[in-house]
């Protein structure tokens, strides 16, 4: 007897949902919306863009007031100038967002995202120009459902033109950063641009093109490691984005100024509005996601129904996991922005504030660094001294111009064989080669320690008192 | 589209701030290529810097990609396609 055996059939099952890697997007279009929250978020693009496009053209004693000057090696901001020894400062200034970051997201959740991010900026931008040219939502889902016209053609070419211009001014003023801008616009008009400077124009233009005109919320929901860790900033009492289930639900069409208690139903009517204005593509009413901006688009739009129907707002507002559960009003929500989280948060990040303005406030203006001369150690000149030489790097992080007198003292009987002077222009440095004589009996035999002291000539204050060693054989 | 994305945008990420902490430290004209000081002017050397560090952060997440892909994207039939 053969019988075939019998294999049970085994089902794979993947550990992870390899299908969400190939996810098919569907185009979202926001919906236009009005209200207190676009608001605030056009006052912030505004702002942020009059400082983005503007302030590279600002002058500033002659220069270009923000500058990040790579090619020299020297930051400008304004008044101050940071060299790479300064890098202290960026690093404290990167601690600095970051705290502010994890303060704001504790307090009102993703602020930062549903008004300040440039990818939400420019994304709002974008939208505009495209709605100006292809019209309101309905008629933008019609247009990209048309097959091609002449019409179709042209507001595409209008609308992809407008994108481009916008995307190549930004990457103009990007550069513009980095490179002095006055020099950038001239160049390019008489088409002297450098290779680097232009590929990084169009590199910057593009990403702008591309991220703020087509791949938008794509942006926030797969590339931003921000979306995807705020969750653990969250707490019971952090303001999010949400929707009142218990007021709104059960939701239901209804005619306008109906009782909901009336038809039994609840005060969400069910309209779609809220869904239509996210630019995520999600639906609020679902509770908190990870693809929530926290844009606040589904509060002005859900207002405005409410206010048709008669009803009071907010069934969809900012409020929080407790406020929702215990029906606290704003007294209590704001009662409970003080926690230990947020008090934490607060002191380290005033204290880090501080001592990073005490910092830049007490920033020295005049740096030297002595570099011992090693080709020749020591050796013995006219009159029986011994000499030792040495390079002394000045540099001058000061807005002027300075002559500075160099003394040396720690031995008897020391003194200089060179230059006691050195001018140093204003944000420069130099180097100067100093020969040190001493006597040959006033110091014991190795190493022995002496003292530069740079001073500038103008002011006294301005010195700065550094440590060698001097070899006597 | 997305395993472009996955590919190069975390490797741009980190070749960013990898190109800041390199480039404060060392100036480029303390830089020897193939036993000659650097040429280049300094945009160009930050330039090349810049681009150099995302091809190669781009081949780590390259490969974390490929090492991800499940049994089922690997046992499929020979010459067969999708």
């Amino acid at each position: 007897m053969t019988s075939k055996p019998q294999v049970a059939p085994i089902e794979f099952k993947p550990k992870f949902d390899e299908e969400s890697l190939y996810e098919v997007h569907k185009k979202v279009h926001p919906r236009a919306v009005s209200g207190i929250f676009a608001t605030w978020r056009w006052a912030l693009v505004w702002i942020t863009q009059l400082i983005f496009y503007g302030v590279c053209w600002l002058p500033w004693n002659g220069r270009q007031a923000v500058l990040f000057d790579l090619v020299e090696r020297k930051f400008y901001i304004f008044g101050l100038v940071f060299w790479p020894q300064d890098v202290f400062f960026l690093a404290i200034l990167l601690i600095i967002s970051a705290y502010s970051l994890f303060l704001f997201t504790a307090v009102g959740g993703r602020l930062w995202c549903g008004y300040a991010c440039p990818q939400t900026v420019y994304t709002e931008i974008f939208t505009w120009i495209e709605q100006k040219i292809e019209g309101e939502r309905n008629a933008r889902i019609k247009l990209d459902a048309a097959p091609m016209s002449a019409r179709k053609f042209r507001l595409r070419a209008a609308k992809y033109g407008a994108w481009t211009v916008l995307s190549l001014w930004t990457g103009f003023t990007f550069v513009g950063y980095f490179t002095p801008i006055q020099t950038l616009w001239t160049s390019t008009w008489s088409f002297a641009l450098g290779p680097w400077e232009t590929f990084w124009m169009f590199f910057y233009g593009a990403f702008t093109y591309l991220f703020a005109g087509h791949m938008r919320e794509q942006v926030c929901k797969h590339m931003c490691p921000y979306a995807r860790f705020q969750g653990v900033m969250f707490d019971p009492d952090t303001l999010t984005i949400t929707y009142d289930t218990e007021r709104g639900e059960p939701r239901g069409a209804r005619k306008k100024g109906v009782d909901p208690k009336a038809i039994a139903k609840g005060e969400c009517v069910d309209c779609g509005i809220c869904v239509q204005v996210c630019p995520t593509g999600i639906d609020i009413r679902d509770g908190l996601q990870y693809e929530c901006i926290g844009c606040a688009a589904c509060i002005d739009a859900c207002d405005q129904v409410m206010d048709k129907m008669d009803y009071p707002k907010g069934l969809i507002r900012y409020s929080t996991e407790h406020a929702i559960e215990e029906h606290w009003g704003w007294r209590e929500i704001l009662g409970h922005i003080v926690r230990p989280r947020v008090v934490i948060y607060s002191v380290v990040l005033g204290a880090i504030c501080v001592a990073f303005v005490w910092g830049i406030a007490t920033k020295p203006v005049l740096r030297v660094d002595v570099i011992r001369d090693r080709a020749t150690l020591a050796r013995e000149v006219e009159g029986g001294l011994i000499e030792n030489v040495y390079r002394l790097h000045v540099i001058n992080v000061s807005e002027t111009g300075h002559r500075y007198s160099i003394g040396v003292s720690g031995l008897q009987g020391i003194d200089l064989a060179s230059e006691r002077t050195i001018e140093v222009p204003a944000a420069g440095a130099k180097s100067i080669s100093v020969q040190v004589r001493v006597p040959p009996e006033s110091g014991k035999k190795g190493s022995n320690q002496i003292y530069f002291d740079v001073k500038s000539l103008a002011d006294e204050k301005i010195s700065v008192h550094e440590k060698a060693s001097f070899l006597l054989p | 589209m997305l395993k472009v994305l996955l590919v190069l945008w975390p490797s741009f990420v980190v070749a960013g701030i990898a190109e800041g902490v390199f480039f404060t430290v060392i100036d480029p004209r303390e830089l020897y290529l193939f036993g000659e000081p650097v040429h280049f002017s300094r945009l160009a050397t930050y330039s090349i810097g810049f681009l150099g560090f995302w091809i190669v952060c781009a081949a780590s997440s390259l490969m974390t990609w490929f090492l991800m892909l499940g049994p089922s994207d690997l046992n499929r039939p020979r010459g067969r396609q999708e």
